[in-house]
């Protein structure tokens, strides 16, 4: 029974559910639905009670063991339900040295050079496999947008908790699915979120980005504010940003606490998605953008909540603590416990202790010694751009280490295409091959123990980068500017003149 | 306990437990909290103190005194109290696995990371979610009762805590169907299997753009 028909016969009897007030949702769709709701809906195949039901799988986005895993349960004569709805990238466990085609052993375990051997068989499939040696190989959630492989409307799962990163282009996506489960059933469980909405208002100043918008609205609204809820991001700032700006600020929808985060889809989407590679052609075509034109939440629709950050006199965001929600513009100071609320006093108290910074110092010229740029929050042409512009004619400060990796091989090329490589390298950052390298600390691609890193990606939580590595979030110039300055310095004065 | 039925399923069963609650009341306790990956494992911990290693150990190996589960009577918990969002950050399976392999099976928050909690319904850990005023009065019997066990029973679904109170909480009834009955979530859509191919047949008619990859 699908969960509309649960509604039309027993709400009338007060039933309710365990999370959500039957009634309340019953209204919400009578009123007008929600782009997450429109999406949920379409790809309900079964309601199981309360608020959870049996979703349709569009895409099945698999990391690097996901052909190992294929491969044990081809092996052991299961089926893979839906095997054209699966890809494969490595990302998590390569390297990102430049000798990893050759030295292979710096990849983790065998995964890339697994890849080779069950790549027919996969593509025999319908399975798409990028491994180190594809030409479209890099961090999954830059690779699917890129290729099309993510497309709107779709219901995307993964493993990785990024993947909501993918909402972006107008589709419903999240992490936290085991392949085994999608891979054997061509489905997953689960719980219908809350609908949250943030409309942002107001006018970005310079140097001012997706990324601060999600650390901003983090800050504001709290690490926890996403909680049982589908966040749509909305209003005339995010239909100004490119697809790749709005994939920031999906990217940290899960550090907001949230299932999945949004973006309808509009006619910037539409131009991005239309020249991929694996997106529809010819009546295919007109016939999915003719759906996707009816995805947008309706006017009518009810949110559960619905919040709006106003962006003007936002500045350049950086975090000073062990959660995004620990954020502040760069001109500020960094707060005292005593000033926070009461409940999250003592969080803020262990949050200063570990990244050793003092209330009341200004944020800005607190001394660093690493920066990473690269990570599925910003890793993309547009995000190296804004680096580049900060970066050129400029030199890395002396005892800083600092890397740039570009988002997926695509990205890369096009990078060195437009000599965004050389103003990196000539200015002294290490220029690396595409994965997840630093973001999570892994491969050995880790900030060096207690050390503080400026970084792009998206948590600055404990130990995450390193052993006791403290990390402080930024926008990528801002990253860049540090990079230069060997401190947290505001982007806009640099680019003033008014750092040296 | 051993009057308890035998699963009906091969996945993690869980329908009841006795044991010291330990309260970690904080919010936001994160997934590399709780469990980081990627990077060597504290030489301080065995196997079963895996879990919350960045305050359960200084990076030499030596205990930190004012992690809870290094307090005496605390020890031996079997179930964690936390405040909001415990478990927000990553989908790593081993942000349930390594806290179950020290004996914790149940953490009582006022809310959960959500992939923290697919995990957890996932691998047989209960996430009970109860109000904050709620978790803060068990916090304090616990201090006040150190090394005495309360119970969490899935099948009423409540928390007895002697000589305190009685409270009731509420998990989405799949939840509570597959954990009592120790269903893997294979087994939870065996039954769904008809339905699932028929809605993917007339899916792929309906929208073969998708499948043109």
């Amino acid at each position: 029974m699908k969960r509309r028909d649960f509604i039309k016969t027993t709400v009338g009897a007060g039933v309710g559910c365990g999370f959500i007030p039957m009634q309340s949702l019953f209204a919400q769709q009578a009123a007008g639905m929600t782009m997450y709701d429109k999406i949920w809906e379409a790809h309900e195949i079964s309601y199981l009670g309360g608020v959870t039901s049996v979703l349709h799988v569009d895409r099945m986005m698999l990391p690097d063991i996901g052909p190992a895993a294929i491969k044990r349960l081809l092996d052991a004569g299961e089926t893979i339900r839906n095997p054209e709805l699966v890809w494969a990238v490595a990302d998590h466990q390569v390297s990102t040295s430049p000798e990893r085609y050759t030295n292979r052993s710096l990849n983790l375990g065998s995964v890339a050079d697994d890849f080779p051997e069950m790549k027919e068989q996969l593509a025999s499939m319908g399975i798409q496999v990028f491994g180190i040696d594809d030409p479209e190989q890099g961090i999954q959630h830059v690779v699917g947008p890129e290729t099309g492989l993510t497309l709107p409307g779709m219901l995307m799962v993964a493993g990785d908790s990024h993947t909501c990163t993918h909402g972006a282009v107008g589709c419903v996506s999240w992490g936290g699915e085991t392949a085994q489960n999608v891979l054997l059933t061509g489905t997953v469980i689960r719980e219908r979120a809350r609908n949250l909405r943030v409309n942002y208002t107001g006018t970005l100043g310079p140097w001012v980005r997706g990324k601060d918008m999600i650390l901003h609205t983090i800050g504001t609204l709290g690490a926890d504010a996403g909680n049982r809820c589908a966040v749509e991001y909305a209003g005339p700032l995010v239909r100004s940003l490119s697809v790749e700006g709005r994939m920031t600020i999906c990217n940290l929808s899960i550090e907001m606490g949230a299932a999945t985060g949004m973006v309808a889809p509009d006619d910037t989407t539409y131009e991005y998605v239309a020249s991929r590679e694996f997106a529809p052609r010819g009546e295919l075509w007109d016939q999915a953008l003719a759906y996707w034109r009816s995805l947008p939440t309706d006017d009518a629709a009810a949110f559960y909540r619905d919040e709006t950050i106003d962006m003007t006199d936002v500045e350049p965001q950086v975090t000073w603590g062990i959660s995004p929600e620990h954020v502040i513009g760069i001109s500020e100071r960094i707060p005292a416990p005593d000033d926070a609320p009461f409940e999250k006093r003592d969080a803020w108290r262990r949050a200063l202790e570990y990244t050793k910074l003092t209330p009341g110092d200004t944020i800005a010229d607190t001394p660093i010694d690493e920066v990473f740029i690269g990570s599925c929050a910003e890793s993309r042409i547009s995000d190296l751009r804004a680096a580049a512009e900060v970066v050129r004619g400029r030199r890395v400060a002396p005892n800083v280490l600092a890397w740039v990796i570009a988002g997926s091989q695509p990205v890369k090329r096009q990078a060195e295409a437009e000599g965004l490589d050389r103003i990196f390298r000539d200015a002294g950052f290490d220029w690396r091959e595409p994965g997840c390298s630093k973001c999570y600390g892994s491969n050995g691609d880790l900030v060096a123990q207690g050390k503080r890193s400026v970084s792009n990606s998206n948590r600055n939580y404990v130990g995450r980068q390193g052993i006791d590595a403290i990390t402080h979030l930024v926008s990528t110039p801002m990253a860049a500017a540090a990079a230069i300055a060997g401190r947290i310095v505001d982007v806009r004065r640099l680019m003033a003149g008014e750092i040296v | 306990m051993a009057e308890e039925p035998a699963a009906l399923g091969s996945g993690p069963q869980f329908i009841r437990q006795e044991g010291i609650a330990a309260p970690l009341m904080m919010d936001n306790v994160d997934t590399d909290i709780i469990s980081p990956i990627g990077k060597p494992p504290n030489p301080g911990a065995t196997p079963e103190t895996r879990a919350f290693e960045p305050i359960r150990f200084f990076a030499d190996g030596r205990e930190k005194p004012d992690f809870i589960l290094n307090q005496e009577g605390f020890r031996r918990a079997s179930i964690i109290l936390a405040g909001k969002n415990f478990g927000t950050g990553s989908s790593r399976s081993v942000a349930v696995s390594r806290p179950l392999a020290g004996g914790i099976n149940v953490v009582i928050a006022e809310s959960f990371g959500p992939l923290f909690y697919d995990n957890s319904v996932r691998q047989g850990l209960l996430a009970v979610p109860l109000e904050g005023d709620k978790i803060k009065r068990i916090a304090e019997w616990t201090f006040a009762n150190r090394g005495q066990t309360i119970l969490v029973d899935l099948r009423r679904q409540v928390i007895e805590v002697p000589g305190l109170d009685t409270f009731a909480f509420r998990v989405e009834p799949r939840v509570r169907e597959k954990l009592l009955g120790g269903f893997t979530v294979r087994e939870e859509l065996s039954r769904l299997d008809e339905e699932i191919h028929v809605f993917a047949q007339s899916y792929r008619q309906s929208w073969p753009w998708i499948y043109q990859k």
